[in-house]
């Protein structure tokens, strides 16, 4: 049994194989990972709102999409991945009430998924795989030994999918 | 402002104010159930917002709640959450009969969107009395997943309010001894402009 580190709200995680990342119960907030094959290294986090905005507490940088994946990025390229190599997935970004949100207004769900999307993109990063929307919460598990990620939701009829 | 601010008088006045609307709320439900149910207030309290999914036994266990907001002179968020099995046994009792795990259906699903807006009108009634403001709840709506998931859009609202919630335990009673509590927990989430209008409520009528 390999180490599994949990990664909390607003926070983020980097280790080697054999570790296990896992964060539980996403709901609007929005889970991504980013993995180097080569070398077996990869990150995960649990990001709240798309980027800050004034006012804002910026005490947990780690709290904002566009933050958090730079952040990883620094420790991985420290521990000796490549961004040239490094693949991402996104996790999450669902509208657990529905009705709540004006239908005329992005959810903050959309938000955080289009923010992940123009951060990777600004990174040349690729977002291979993603399982996001939807009304229903979902836990990640992140192998960091092949890269593979297992989705685990209480509500969707699909109780757990692998990406 | 935030909660941070708040002082123990504030507490204290809303501690009594959890204590009223929780009774008028248990009057509701019992009249709703010809029943007599004990509402009991064991505890209120200000706890950080990311700290509630441990209050329910952590993010990945599977919860009931019922969100509102509330309009007129202040504004600001309600969640009722209640784990699983309380929530089922709750909206057993109500109906008069069974709710299979995991899925309440559709008067499982009314019934406790119901309790949901019995508490906030009971709540935000005996608040609006005791401090001269008119306060109303928006229609419920329900999420029944994972505590981290129905939780973090109040933590995404918070965010600009120092991540803090007036958090008052709720237990419902039969009258029957041998039945279990039923255990629920409120969350009390002013905007942070609101918050100010409820503070200055309260200095104004003590």
């Amino acid at each position: 049994m390999s180490e599994r580190t949990r990664v909390g709200i607003s926070e983020y995680r980097v280790a080697p194989a054999p570790a296990h990342l896992v964060t539980y119960g996403l709901g609007s907030c929005l889970g991504i990972t980013l993995y180097d094959e080569s070398v077996a290294i990869g990150g995960l986090a649990h990001t709240l709102l798309p980027y800050p905005r004034e006012g804002m507490d910026l005490t947990r940088p780690a709290k904002f999409v566009d933050a958090a994946i730079r952040l990883m990025l620094t420790d991985l390229l420290q521990l000796g991945c490549s961004q040239e190599r490094l693949v991402a997935k996104m996790f999450g970004g669902a509208n657990m009430f529905e009705g709540l949100q004006n239908p005329n207004r992005e959810g903050i769900g959309q938000r955080n998924i289009r923010s992940a999307r123009e951060t990777l993109t600004e990174l040349a990063i690729p977002l291979v795989a993603e399982d996001v929307g939807g009304n229903f919460g979902r836990t990640v598990e992140f192998d960091v030994a092949n890269g593979g990620v297992l989705i685990r939701c209480v509500r969707d009829e699909q109780r757990e999918r692998h990406f | 402002m935030t909660f941070r601010q708040l002082t123990e008088e504030h507490l204290d006045a809303l501690r009594e104010i959890s204590n009223v609307g929780m009774g008028n709320a248990a009057t509701a439900l019992s009249q709703m159930v010809d029943e007599t149910i004990d509402l009991r207030v064991p505890k209120v309290s200000l706890a950080d917002i990311s700290d509630v999914p441990d209050l329910m036994g952590g993010a990945d266990m599977v919860v009931v709640g019922v969100t509102l907001q509330i309009r007129g002179d202040a504004t600001g968020t309600v969640l009722l959450v209640f784990p699983e099995e309380s929530a089922l046994r709750l909206a057993r009792r109500l109906l008069g009969r069974p709710q299979s795990a995991p899925a309440l259906d559709e008067m499982g699903i009314s019934t406790l969107k119901e309790v949901g807006n019995i508490l906030a009108s009971s709540y935000l009634g005996a608040m609006g009395s005791l401090l001269n403001l008119t306060l109303l709840p928006s229609i419920p709506l329900l999420a029944h997943d994972m505590a981290g998931a129905v939780i973090d859009y109040l933590l995404i609202e918070l965010s600009e309010s120092g991540n803090q919630a007036l958090v008052i335990e709720t237990e419902f009673h039969g009258r029957s001894p041998q039945e279990r509590v039923i255990s629920g927990h409120f969350f009390l989430m002013p905007d942070p402009a609101s918050l100010e209008v409820l503070t200055g409520a309260i200095g104004a009528v003590q």
